[in-house]
């Protein structure tokens, strides 16, 4: 049974930009500079450890995950982990990766949506005389609506941006992979690294700031001042989350992606690529924009402090305020907001397809009722994340789908893989059709380092704020309905897809029985 | 930034931008290997 798999990749080069689309995001340009500054130059180090013993691994492991689940005609998790273990929980456990992409676009797709409405901003220069950081916070908070009096937080004008990116995002995956995702990608991932270069070349000459130089903002990331943080657990925390959001592992778009590829297409060079692409635009561009331009202008006290005051506040409060005060500051404003939405499009225009392709594949709607289905509810369930902002709806569903679920989904498949499947037929099936081959070093890292790493992690997260979370402690009594209402949200469709796996798996049992041989080309 | 941290930044640009080079010439040398066949 082949499923309604028609879709699929038309080029080769097309699926690594959609892949290093899916990779570069928001993260790479506001959460990096934000996790990186408060620790000075030391996070590097847990960074690319992190990447090259976690991340890359893992991303290599995603692809394979989903060609091998792709050849049954399955493409998401479910299907993927019931072909890796013969177990009835199996199916069950890859429900994350469909639930989690889903829930995080529902925010996503709204923050997003400021970058749109920041570029228009600044390049009709709305916000131009509010030269300060308070004020720029003022001006955010007016622009989101958060600043009345009352329940609820509207702007019209945040909410007609929201429009115009829902309505783009949806457009790009109704069209559906080839037609849609792998053209918006071929075209966007180059035009974004190109004004990521014009913004960092940009940067990197600008002249001194009061005796401060930009060596001294690139001090920031790479001079290591203080080795005995690497001591602390919070930098190795902070470091592997970043890794895991950077790279968009544990969020099941992967392997929806590669389930398109044929069983003899390479997945370990393009699954290289992808992570390659990524780093340059977040070590080398992203790393000389945000801190540099803001430790220039502010001073290293000031832009510490700055970035920690939130993944929004360098790039919507900070760099508002410089791009008033440097040559052309309109002109590269503009292109800042125009980069930040782009690397955000090629990220959310992925994170709805898992749930269509689950919809279309294991319970066979039909393209047009899977759209149609996706889109109201997750434009319902997008309402609340608007209207609701100010009481922490968005940093609920945050928490516990883009850090707690996704933990635990990467710990989940890194066991399955490496542990229960068996890295030695893992390593076989990664290396079908490979135009490179790994160093075995590799594969005593995926098999030993790689799941002890998550498992370590995710030990660490249950004894760090789970349980304040879990129990909101701290939380203003009037905001505790509305997270109840995220996670109501959240526990609705976690049963809607359970319920689902449940039907599938009932219902065409055939499709799901264990097939010896060869399996089906997609 | 001192003369080290200058070359742990250029050394890693470097190697990031290797591995680009080197990823992207396997592939298109591999596509063209393709169309040429």
């Amino acid at each position: 049974m082949k499923g309604s798999r028609s879709d699929g990749w038309a080029t080769r080069f097309g699926l690594i930009m959609a892949m290093a689309g899916n990779a570069v995001g928001l993260g790479n340009f506001l959460r990096f500079p934000g996790k990186a500054a408060p620790y000075g130059g030391a996070f590097m180090i847990p960074y690319f450890l992190t990447l090259v013993l976690v991340g890359i691994p893992l991303m290599w492991v995603e692809w394979t995950i989903g060609r091998h689940g792709g050849g049954f005609g399955h493409g998401t998790t479910p299907g993927m982990f019931h072909r890796l273990w013969k177990h009835p929980i199996s199916k069950y456990l890859g429900v994350f990766g469909v639930l989690i992409p889903a829930m995080v676009g529902v925010y996503y797709v709204y923050i997003e949506s400021w970058s749109l409405g920041y570029a228009w901003l600044t390049a009709t220069g709305q916000y131009w005389g509010q030269t300060s950081n308070d004020a720029m916070r003022g001006v955010f908070n007016h622009y989101l609506g958060v600043d009345h009096e009352g329940l609820i937080s509207f702007s019209p004008y945040a909410y007609i941006f929201f429009l115009i990116t829902f309505a783009i995002n949806i457009t790009v995956f109704a069209l559906g992979i080839s037609k849609g995702i792998e053209v918006v990608a071929k075209y966007c991932m180059p035009t974004l690294v190109v004004l990521g270069i014009v913004l960092m070349i940009r940067v990197l000459t600008l002249p001194p700031v009061d005796g401060r130089t930009i060596s001294d903002g690139l001090a920031q990331i790479w001079s290591v001042r203080d080795w005995s943080v690497l001591l602390k657990p919070d930098i190795w925390l902070a470091a592997a989350g970043q890794i895991f959001f950077t790279l968009s592992v544990g969020l099941g778009m992967i392997h929806t992606y590669a389930s398109y590829l044929r069983k003899h297409e390479d997945v370990v060079l393009s699954g290289l690529t992808a992570c390659a692409t990524n780093e340059l635009v977040e070590v080398v561009i992203g790393a000389s924009i945000a801190i540099p331009v803001a430790v220039l202008f502010f001073g290293v006290a000031q832009a510490q402090e700055i970035a920690r005051g939130g993944t929004f506040s360098i790039g919507f409060f900070a760099l508002p305020v410089i791009f008033q005060q440097m040559p052309g500051g309109q002109f590269f404003g503009t292109l800042w907001f125009l980069q930040l939405f782009l690397a955000g499009l090629t990220s959310s225009m992925a994170m709805f397809t898992p749930l269509l392709v689950f919809l279309e594949d294991e319970l066979q709607l039909s393209r047009r009722k899977g759209v149609l289905l996706v889109s109201t509810m997750v434009f319902v369930m997008m309402q609340p994340v608007v209207l609701f902002m100010k009481h922490g709806l968005v940093d609920e569903l945050d928490y516990w789908m883009g850090e707690a679920c996704l933990v635990l989904f990467v710990a989940i498949e890194s066991v399955v893989f490496a542990w229960i499947f068996g890295l030695r037929q893992g390593w076989e099936e990664m290396h079908q059709g490979a135009d490179i081959r790994l160093p075995k070093i590799f594969y005593y890292i995926m098999q030993w380092v790689t799941p002890t790493f998550v498992l370590v992690i995710v030990i660490w997260w249950l004894g760090g704020s789970f349980r304040d979370k879990l129990l909101m402690t701290g939380v203003p009594a009037e905001s505790k309905p509305f997270l109840w209402l995220a996670r109501a949200m959240m526990i609705g469709m976690l049963i809607f897809l359970l319920a689902g796996i449940r039907h599938a798996w009932r219902t065409h049992p055939k499709f799901f029985e264990v097939v010896e041989k060869e399996p089906i080309e997609p | 930034m001192s003369l080290i941290s200058w070359c742990y930044m250029l050394l890693t640009w470097a190697a990031i931008i290797g591995l680009n080079v080197f990823c992207f010439s396997r592939i298109f040398a591999r596509r063209n290997g393709k169309k040429q066949e």
